[in-house]
């Protein structure tokens, strides 16, 4: 589904290298939490996978043809934009070229906020409008779903919600997720696999001595 | 008063401004950028001078220039990606360079001074025929980019992952954005112009509706505002552009003191002991 081969990336010709000869595999229904000390280059990793920016050296293959991103922050509420749960996800919807009307009912019981379905986003909690992000996210069956630090700024009930939710389309759905942590506890709980980021590059790691392995590099 | 001919033809205009101007302005608002609205504003005097340089309708030349503009910001935007003061500063050193040194020149045919203040009398049937294509076109063509837009202005990362043409409707909108100030220069004139794009917006914001709903309310406060701007010029015998623009702010008030009467009164007072 995606394979990093050897990737090297730097923001200038100038610069140290943020990755060196990073490599990573992904396979349909993995779900892998990508952990590293703040400046390890997690979000450069996503934005390589994205897009957004493109290795110095190295390759990606991206198989994956419906990719969907949960980002860190909310932009709807922060920005006290005026806009229904509704609006949000018919927006993206109608952006996809989807036309089965129950897509959205759908993706809201899904996230269990079809309560929420005409509320405005400014009025919704952190973890609220998080899960909507996850909701949008669902539209249109995506095959890869990455997501930066999903439980950023979110109370625990709902940062269980949220992962209750991940782990269950997971493992039944066999919906593959690379979710970039700074929770390990829920790394190390709901991932099939860990991939750590130190050193400017990255090695799958052993759940079981993760949390000693993590502290003793950080 | 109908029966005037410059009346019907201003009330025409109106009503084009009041169905372009929000639709156009909920978008820069939610973008934070109502000030580029300004700066087009005023590059549009630059367009109009060139129109009447070169014997041409001055709608026309505003909405060539400040399409231009448009355009150019869209590009400096790469050069200057966080200094949009900068870019604006850069057009607007342009395009009113540009308008006073030809206003200065003694070159031009006719007052270029009227479009700055707008006015009830001097709308003629060509530019009614450009204002009318004008907004059916772009009303189509935001139509078109509805979704896109509202996902723009939400995450321009997000919609470029959907597969939205960002860069494309950048540069689409900064023409929508030229149309809107181009329609509306006779009648409200350049120096008050933004007032039609962020003001019905801002108001209309204050209710605390969904997108759909925030846009009707900012068409029909728009409309009231450019109703009581186009009558109140009439019979006070002021430029409309002024008139339009203090009452777009009463109303602004209005509403933020309706709002302020309303709160829920059992909420309770942090200040009592």
């Amino acid at each position: 589904m995606l394979k990093i081969n050897h990737v090297f990336f730097s923001h200038t010709s100038h610069d140290s290298f943020v990755l060196k000869n990073l490599c990573l595999s992904v396979n349909k229904g993995d779900y892998i939490s990508i952990v590293g000390e703040n400046g390890s280059g997690k979000s450069t990793l996503l934005r390589l996978l994205l897009g957004f920016i493109q290795p110095s050296k190295g390759t990606i293959d991206l198989k994956a043809k419906n990719i969907r991103y949960v980002a860190q922050k909310i932009n709807f509420s922060q920005l006290g934009f005026p806009i229904t749960v509704h609006e949000v996800l018919t927006s993206y919807q109608k952006l996809l070229k989807i036309k089965d009307s129950s897509t959205v009912d759908r993706v809201l019981k899904q996230t269990d906020m079809i309560q929420f379905k005409h509320s405005l986003m400014d009025t919704l909690s952190g973890g609220q409008a998080q899960r909507i992000a996850l909701a949008r996210a669902l539209i249109g069956s995506p095959d890869l779903l990455v997501l930066d630090e999903p439980s950023t700024g979110v109370d625990l009930k709902n940062q269980e919600t949220i992962y209750a939710i991940l782990k269950n389309l997971n493992r039944t759905k066999q919906l593959t997720i690379l979710s970039v942590e700074h929770n390990l506890t829920a790394a190390i709980q709901n991932s099939t696999k860990i991939f750590h980021l130190v050193n400017e590059t990255g090695i799958f790691a052993l759940r079981n001595n993760m949390h000693k392995k993590f502290y003793k590099t950080t | 008063m109908l029966q005037y001919d410059f009346m019907q033809n201003a009330l025409f205009v109106s009503i084009c401004i009041s169905l372009l101007c929000p639709c156009i302005g909920i978008f820069m608002v939610l973008r934070r950028c109502s000030m580029i609205g300004d700066t087009m504003a005023h590059a549009s005097l630059a367009g109009i001078t060139l129109g009447l340089l070169f014997n041409k309708n001055p709608i026309v030349g505003a909405f060539l220039f400040t399409s231009a503009c448009g355009g150019l910001i869209e590009i400096l935007r790469k050069y200057f990606s966080r200094h949009l003061d900068l870019i604006l500063t850069i057009i607007l050193s342009l395009s009113i360079g540009t308008a006073i040194t030809l206003i200065s020149s003694g070159h031009l045919h006719t007052n270029a001074e009227a479009f700055l203040f707008g006015s009830i009398l001097t709308v003629n049937h060509s530019d009614m025929f450009c204002i009318f294509l004008l907004t059916v076109i772009s009303i189509l063509t935001l139509y078109k980019l509805y979704n896109s837009l509202i996902y723009m202005a939400y995450d321009e990362e997000l919609a470029r992952i959907a597969g939205v043409k960002v860069d494309f409707i950048n540069y689409a909108f900064a023409i929508l954005i030229a149309a809107a100030v181009s329609i509306s220069i006779k009648i409200v004139g350049v120096m008050v112009l933004t007032s039609m794009i962020a003001l019905p917006v801002a108001t209309a914001l204050q209710l605390k509706k969904g997108f759909r709903q925030t846009l009707f309310y900012a068409i029909f406060f728009s409309f009231i505002n450019m109703q009581i701007g186009l009558w109140g010029s009439y019979y006070l015998k002021v430029a409309p552009g002024g008139f339009t623009a203090l009452n777009s702010v009463f109303f602004l008030l209005i509403v933020l003191l309706y709002k302020k009467i309303n709160r829920n009164p059992k909420a309770p007072k942090l200040s009592e002991p």
